[in-house]
């Protein structure tokens, strides 16, 4: 099955909400509508609620590039989507295609794992295939990643993944919130929304490690001298 | 160069992205867009090093059992050669990972077609100023983690040349490698300059970086979509007149480059293509 069709399926199943996106079925004509779940009953409204109305995945791109805090969202987990908008797409093939814009790939991660073939690569393994300046990274303690999973990810953080990754094989990460996280924002059952999948650490992740292993470094040479 | 439809294959575009510039990532999108608007292919997707979705994901979003795989990168380098190859599971050519056929094109900068998308964007930045009394410098970043990065740049330089363009000098130049683009006006006999950076995206490097290093700014500035005035052609500096026009990766005709790239890879490598 497509994933254009596995889509229309978890739709039909009752699935309505991505990351911070409510998925409208039958809007007003339109086959599907995507808005910030927090405009969803707004966009029932007559003309859409007074919402900008976008024709077309198009305009994915730029409403999800600056969070509504005007910043810059390199990581698109994050939990800062504008408001004030609806988007009303024809068909699958389109609502598919706006999702992976707002969502790069995590409609396929789901798909994946619902079909049992998701592949999820443990921390040290993302490490150890760090080159260039990154390279560092590889050195970071356990005890210091853990941490790290603390600090940066979950939604106290900005990121609305559900973290799949261990430390390795042998080390699952911490209980905390954001190990626990769900990766569903907002109060909403798990039948009821396609969570966001974390299935390797990030880039930023990566980049907080090197900050890391550089400073228990410095940390260990401090101490011998 | 026309391509025949290929209704069963996708075509992933590979670009760098930044956690730091917007700008990044727009000309892959870009790029993308106009080739999805032709209908050539099933699917048209993006994947980055920086930004999402990654190398390592990018399948996931896949449905083609085929998929030609671009990187819409400037040169032969540490990334098309060690980080595409890796992060993808490739081991030649051809490879099949994950149940799909993935054909490993070259990347969009080392396609002769280039030299005329780089004459025709000296001349647009230039407009009026005769060749023979103008040097251009090709522009590119450099770097000591692979021997080929500069060679596109090097190559396009001499096929410049070749091509009889007139202009009174023709030279590479890098921000990390000598020649260094900081002394733009030490490379060039003529008080006209051209510089045109041969990079992707007019993002960190060609848009923040080098401009400073040529003197236009003292430091650097917002990124390329969050000013408000555009630079200015053309700038006066160290005695010489200034020509310093966007990234060539913004050219939309580099969509036709990517089809370029996938053709070439269908003659070069028949017997591995489904039809």
């Amino acid at each position: 099955m497509s994933i254009a069709s596995q889509l229309r399926y978890f739709i039909r199943s009752g699935i309505h909400r991505i990351g911070e996106l409510e998925i409208h079925s039958d809007l007003y004509g339109y086959t599907y509508a995507l808005c910030h779940w927090q405009d969803a009953e707004l966009a029932t409204e007559p003309a859409l609620g007074g919402l900008d109305h976008y024709e077309g995945p198009a305009a994915a791109r730029d409403l999800s590039t600056y969070g509504h805090d005007g910043e810059y969202r390199f990581a698109k987990g994050q939990v800062n989507l504008k408001r004030g908008w609806v988007m009303t797409l024809d068909d699958e093939d389109q609502l598919r295609q706006a999702l992976d814009q707002f969502y790069p790939a995590c409609l396929g991660l789901f798909v994946a794992q619902q079909r049992g073939d998701l592949d999820v690569q443990n921390l040290r393994d993302k490490l150890n295939r760090q080159t260039g300046m990154y390279r560092f990274a590889r050195s970071i303690s356990d005890d210091g990643a853990q941490e790290l999973v603390r600090k940066v990810c979950g939604p106290a953080h900005q990121c609305a993944k559900k973290i799949l990754w261990k430390i390795d094989d042998a080390t699952p990460l911490a209980d905390s919130e954001a190990s626990r996280f769900n990766g569903i924002p907002g109060d909403l059952p798990e039948n009821e929304a396609i969570p966001l999948l974390c299935r390797e650490a990030c880039n930023h992740f990566v980049a907080e490690c090197r900050k890391r292993a550089k400073a228990e470094f410095e940390a260990k040479e401090k101490a011998a001298s | 160069m026309s391509i025949a439809p290929k209704p069963n294959s996708a075509l992933l575009i590979v670009g760098h992205g930044s956690t730091e510039n917007p700008d990044s990532s727009t000309p892959y999108f870009d790029h993308a867009d106009e080739i999805r608007s032709r209908g050539l292919f099933a699917e048209v997707h993006c994947c980055f090093w920086k930004e999402e979705p990654s190398l390592r994901e990018a399948l996931y979003m896949i449905d083609a059992d085929e998929v030609y795989v671009v990187p819409d990168f400037i040169s032969e380098g540490y990334f098309t050669q060690d980080v595409i190859p890796r992060e993808l599971g490739l081991d030649g050519p051809t490879t099949v990972v994950r149940g799909k056929t993935l054909h490993y094109c070259a990347p969009v900068g080392v396609h002769p077609s280039m030299t005329q998308l780089l004459l025709r964007r000296a001349k647009e930045v230039a407009p009026g100023v005769k060749p023979a009394e103008a040097s251009l410098i090709i522009t590119g970043h450099g770097t000591g983690l692979n021997q080929n990065s500069t060679k596109a740049i090097r190559d396009q330089v001499e096929l410049i040349i070749a091509a009889g363009a007139g202009y009174a000098s023709v030279t590479d130049a890098y921000m990390e490698e000598t020649p260094f683009i900081a002394e733009w006006d030490k490379l060039t006999p003529t008080d006209q300059v051209i510089v045109v950076p041969f990079f992707i995206s007019d993002g960190l490097h060609s848009y923040q970086d080098i401009p400073v290093l040529l003197g236009i700014e003292s430091e650097v500035g917002a990124a390329a979509s969050q000013r408000e005035i555009f630079r200015q052609n053309p700038h006066h500096l160290r005695g010489k007149t200034l020509y310093y026009s966007s990234a060539i990766g913004t050219e939309r005709l580099i969509a036709d480059v990517i089809l370029d790239q996938v053709s070439d890879f269908d003659k070069a490598h028949k017997s591995l293509v489904a039809n």
